[in-house]
């Protein structure tokens, strides 16, 4: 059976490895040269103004880094199409699971060799990616500390390798159910969009209970800022140390009220030039509370988010092969 | 001896659709059995619960002694060709053979090598550009080099030309001469299996009509030829299978047990097998 699986699979695993070298080479030169500037720059750090060079270090790479980590996040989804759906489904299609499933092989059987095989190639291909990036993107990660926000924290480390092996039985698992390759393709992409959506946002944030911290508004903090809504709003508040920031309040003076439309804080957004805002702010003494994940939960979170995935994809496996052995036809 | 088939009260049904319903059979071993009945009677659907493609909702099924599909043993005893004889169309004449060869232990490859080349296929076509008839030949050849003891084909002649078909079937018998296997040929008409067959099931209607050895059938079936009086009321040990009345007559054909000539006030003839599909084909049609 591991023959006839290989020989189905060769030309997606051949098509997956030429992928999959080509990510590699280039990740390999990336690492380097990221390395070498990461050198270069903490040699120019020990003369002083380290965070300007610092900034210069991370804004170089961070086009590249993101793009790479997109397509990690976007990798298993590629997979459970291309590689899970049409493992059963196309069977079913041309009808040759009839042929298959008269051989001297039980269905049970037949099922474990291809789950097996194309099971491990989909975590291997998400492994080898995740871990090339992990380690290219490693000197970056430290500095920009913010390894746990959802776009970062997706596609290092082993949280890939569960995203590959669950979308691949999804896509396993919606091919064998819906009988046909381009519908449970369609599926097995709105799924995917849909876990990988609500998981970080409504379902992560959970693991472990948040907590929560005052940040006040200072000088050095507003320059930080990515966002200021007039309604006295704030976003892109950072906290030394890396945890990921789960939810920011609104801006709130001494008292703990809430600044909202007033009209100082319209003044400083709208009318003080870009340069001055940070001093606008700051000097009236207000502060956000912010409930975070601290750093130190990082490999936590990992790990849970891991085993989240590695129990979805035994139950759609369970299901492949409940309804395997039971009424297809 | 074991038999080949037993069913007992067998029924499968798709939604609220009976495909087949009440189903109960025995046939012995060492023949070759021909499933007859018009499209939709359950033909498919009785050969894929003898595989273990499907699983009854209600009865039960038992091949050479065990319930089908359920290990590799019985897997490995029966030869299933499907409808429309699906092949891999990217893989190879050769490479559906080494498929055969890696999953099945009792592979018998110089077999398959003789058959390959008995029939002129090129071992490096792949299988998606054969003709039907080719086609046929090679799900034939997968079939039975596994060396079963009871091969099963779904309308094998159904894709086929006159001329492949005629081809395919004396092919077909001599593998099961060869093997010594029992064979289940499922056809919607008579005529591609009657050369071949000795035992025959027709089906209609998604139950059984009628099943046996073709040469018991034939002597249990009598048209029997007179006025309608005469033919109204039978004598016991008479079961009217379908009766036809015409102006000038009536004709009815019969099952009896008895094996002498029935006496009455009417003609009796022998009928040909064609003539008894047909009866209980048209019994289940107007029944429906």
């Amino acid at each position: 059976m591991i023959w006839m699986t290989w020989r189905q699979f060769r030309t997606q695993a051949v098509l997956g490895i030429a992928a999959l070298l080509l990510l590699a080479c280039y990740l390999l030169i990336l690492g380097e040269q990221i390395r070498h500037t990461y050198n270069t720059d903490l040699a120019l750090c020990a003369k002083g103004s380290c965070s300007g060079v610092m900034n210069e270090f991370t804004g170089q790479y961070d086009l590249q880094t993101e793009i790479l980590g997109y397509v990690l996040i976007v990798v298993p989804a590629v997979i459970g199409m291309f590689w899970g759906v049409p493992l059963i489904a196309r069977e079913l299609e041309a009808g040759t699971h009839r042929l298959a499933w008269n051989q001297t092989v039980t269905r049970g059987r037949w099922l474990t060799a291809k789950l097996g095989l194309v099971g491990l190639a989909a975590v291997a291909f998400t492994g080898l990616y995740s871990l090339l990036l992990t380690w290219a993107a490693s000197p970056l990660d430290a500095v920009r500390d913010d390894r746990f926000t959802p776009l970062v924290f997706d596609d290092r480390n082993i949280v890939p390798l569960a995203y590959g092996a669950f979308a691949f039985v999804l896509g396993m698992a919606l091919g064998l159910f819906i009988g046909r390759t381009v519908p449970a393709m369609a599926a097995v992409l709105v799924v995917f969009v849909v876990v990988q959506g609500v998981m970080p946002t409504m379902v992560r944030p959970h693991y472990l209970t948040p907590v929560s911290q005052t940040v006040a508004l200072t000088k050095a903090e507003v320059s930080g800022l990515s966002f200021f809504g007039e309604y006295g709003t704030v976003g892109g508040v950072h906290v030394a140390g890396g945890p990921w920031i789960v939810s920011t309040s609104a801006v709130l003076d001494r008292s703990g009220q809430e600044v909202g439309h007033t009209s100082w804080w319209s003044d400083c957004v709208n009318v003080a030039a870009p340069a001055q805002l940070p001093d606008c702010i700051s000097k009236q003494n207000v502060h956000v509370e912010v409930t975070l994940q601290p750093a130190g939960r990082y490999w936590t979170f990992q790990w849970y988010e891991t085993g989240i995935f590695a129990l979805f994809t035994a139950v759609l496996a369970g299901l492949c092969f409940w309804r395997i052995r039971g009424r297809l036809s | 001896m074991t038999p080949v088939l037993e069913a007992e009260g067998l029924g499968k049904r798709y939604g609220r659709r009976r495909a087949l319903t009440d189903c109960d059979l025995s046939i012995p071993p060492g023949r070759v059995i021909g499933l007859v009945g018009p499209n939709g009677a359950g033909k498919s659907t009785l050969l894929q619960l003898a595989c273990g493609l499907i699983k009854p909702t209600s009865g039960t099924i038992t091949v050479l002694g065990q319930r089908p599909g359920t290990d590799a043993a019985q897997l490995a005893k029966v030869g299933f060709v499907a409808q429309d004889t699906p092949v891999y169309a990217a893989l190879s004449v050769a490479d559906h053979l080494r498929m055969g060869a890696h999953l099945n232990p009792g592979w018998d490859g110089q077999l398959a090598q003789r058959r390959i080349a008995q029939i002129g296929l090129d071992p490096k076509q792949r299988a998606g550009r054969l003709s039907g008839g080719q086609r046929a030949q090679l799900a034939l050849t997968v079939a039975v080099a596994k060396r079963p003891d009871l091969l099963i084909f779904d309308e094998p002649a159904a894709a086929l030309d006159p001329l492949a078909r005629r081809g395919f079937l004396e092919n077909l018998m001599e593998f099961i001469a060869d093997l010594g296997a029992s064979a289940i040929l499922s056809s919607h008409a008579l005529s591609d299996v009657q050369r071949v067959c000795d035992y025959l099931i027709v089906l209609a209607d998604s139950r059984v009509q009628v099943a046996g050895e073709v040469t018991q059938l034939l002597e249990r079936h009598r048209r029997l030829s007179g006025s309608r009086n005469e033919l109204e009321v039978l004598p016991p040990g008479f079961e009217v299978v379908h009766a036809d009345h015409t102006v000038n007559g009536s004709s009815v054909v019969v099952r009896t047990n008895r094996a002498a000539a029935p006496s009455g006030p009417w003609q009796w003839a022998e009928i040909d097998l064609e003539a008894l599909v047909l009866a209980y084909m048209t019994r289940a049609e107007a029944q429906r």
